[in-house]
């Protein structure tokens, strides 16, 4: 396996697995900047170029509000889960822990067999 | 903080009008933040600081991009439709066209065979680029409308109403038919077309074949119009059956044995030998006429014999 196919592999996983870390994180009103850093600092990096444009699709959707607020001498604008947004994290924390359960026990009897 | 004004501004060149402002004034809070951060890390920076995280951040047109992704200019789910409707126009496009360019050809005095051949191509791109623009921008038109109306994957098909699994051949392709059409309509011209014109302009005309050959092909017309008749079923169809590879073995074996018979006549052509003195001479261009036509006569026969070995192995 070439490291681009890694590279792309890794990639189309996480890219699932942001949009629920990033659900979870704005539980608490966040704004782009500090949203990267809480989620870097919970060791999910991630590049700036992928974060921005995800957090406004998710609002379009419906799924978090957004404020613009001026703080520190500056604009921002801040992200929260909205009503809709809170729902949909319910149901993707439940199908995330169903799903790595399994993968958990798929992964461990092929260990097991290895 | 000029180079980050003239990166958001190129930015927001690269997105839809509506969504500038706010995407520009979002994307200016968000480096701010960065530069921030870099500034609390390092101290003070400079413009070749600012230049490097301007960089990483990507080129303009792929931040854009990240934050409206490009729209296909058709929908996904139009595609096969799209394609299905271009193949179709542009065959259609292509026999109406013959039949415009062989009449004036038949009819014109000094339209010779490489005159027909560039009218006869040279239209043909002329009228495609014409279909191809129109039909795109249609498709384009119902991509915007409706972008995620399918018409042909509903949820109203049956496992049940699909066509038997075959083998690959077994799916008609549409340049296939259009072939086999567009030439027996240009036959059907070439036969009946100078029925209509004056004894004058016969004379004048371009047409080369002998009356004993105009009269052979005159009585294998019901043979041609079975052959378009048999091309506009397998254009319903599109699935080769018994029937239909029986009739087709028929068709071609009958077209070949016509084919030959011409090719045993003489004379085949009817030519103004004043013309070609010194070119050509008529037991030459006769002897190329005859081989002309074994070779024509080659294609219906090879298919006769490809599509008797499909219907043997056919269940």
């Amino acid at each position: 396996m070439t490291t681009a196919q890694l590279d792309k592999m890794r990639l189309e996983l996480r890219r699932g697995v942001l949009v629920l870390a990033a659900l979870a994180l704005l539980k608490q009103p966040h704004y782009g900047y500090s949203l990267r850093k809480q989620l870097q600092d919970s060791g999910i990096d991630i590049d700036e170029g992928t974060l921005y444009p995800l957090i406004r699709r998710l609002a379009e959707q419906g799924l978090l509000d957004s404020e613009w607020k001026h703080a520190e001498g500056r604009e921002r604008r801040y992200y929260q889960l909205s009503t809709m947004g809170q729902e949909m994290l319910q149901q993707l924390t439940t199908e995330w822990r169903l799903l790595n359960g399994a993968l958990g026990n798929l992964l461990a009897s092929d260990e097991e067999k290895a | 903080m000029e180079l980050v004004q003239r990166y958001i501004a190129a930015v927001q060149r690269e997105l839809p009008e509506t969504k500038r402002d706010e995407i520009g004034r979002e994307l200016n809070a968000n480096i701010m933040d960065q530069l921030d951060a870099l500034t609390e890390q390092q101290g003070e920076i400079n413009d070749a600081e600012v230049a490097a995280l301007l960089k990483q951040m990507g080129h303009p047109r792929t931040v854009a991009q990240q934050f409206v992704p490009p729209q296909p200019f058709i929908n996904a789910s139009y595609m096969a439709l799209y394609k299905n409707t271009l193949f179709m126009v542009l065959g259609i496009l292509f026999v109406l066209h013959l039949v415009e360019v062989t009449t004036l050809w038949l009819s014109s005095a000094d339209m010779g065979l490489i005159r027909y051949g560039f009218a006869l191509f040279g239209g043909f791109i002329d009228e495609a680029c014409f279909g191809f623009t129109s039909i795109t921008v249609a498709y384009w038109f119902m991509s915007r409308q409706q972008p995620v109306a399918n018409t042909s994957c509903g949820k109203s098909w049956q496992p049940e109403t699909l066509p038997p699994a075959g083998p690959g051949w077994q799916h008609i392709k549409l340049q296939d038919i259009f072939t086999d059409l567009a030439s027996y309509i240009f036959l059907l011209v070439v036969i009946w077309y100078p029925l209509s014109m004056s004894a004058e302009q016969l004379a004048q005309s371009s047409l080369l074949l002998s009356s004993n050959v105009r009269l052979i092909l005159q009585y294998s017309t019901p043979v041609i119009v079975l052959g378009i008749m048999h091309s506009l079923w397998q254009l319903q169809q599109r699935l080769w059956s018994r029937n239909m590879l029986a009739s087709h073995v028929v068709l071609n074996v009958v077209i070949a044995a016509i084919a030959l018979y011409l090719a045993s006549t003489s004379p085949l052509l009817q030519l103004n030998t004043e013309r070609w003195y010194g070119v050509f001479n008529l037991q030459q261009l006769e002897r190329s006429a005859m081989i002309t036509l074994v070779i024509i006569a080659l294609f219906p026969a090879w298919e006769a014999l490809r599509d008797s070995v499909r219907l043997r192995k056919f269940k």
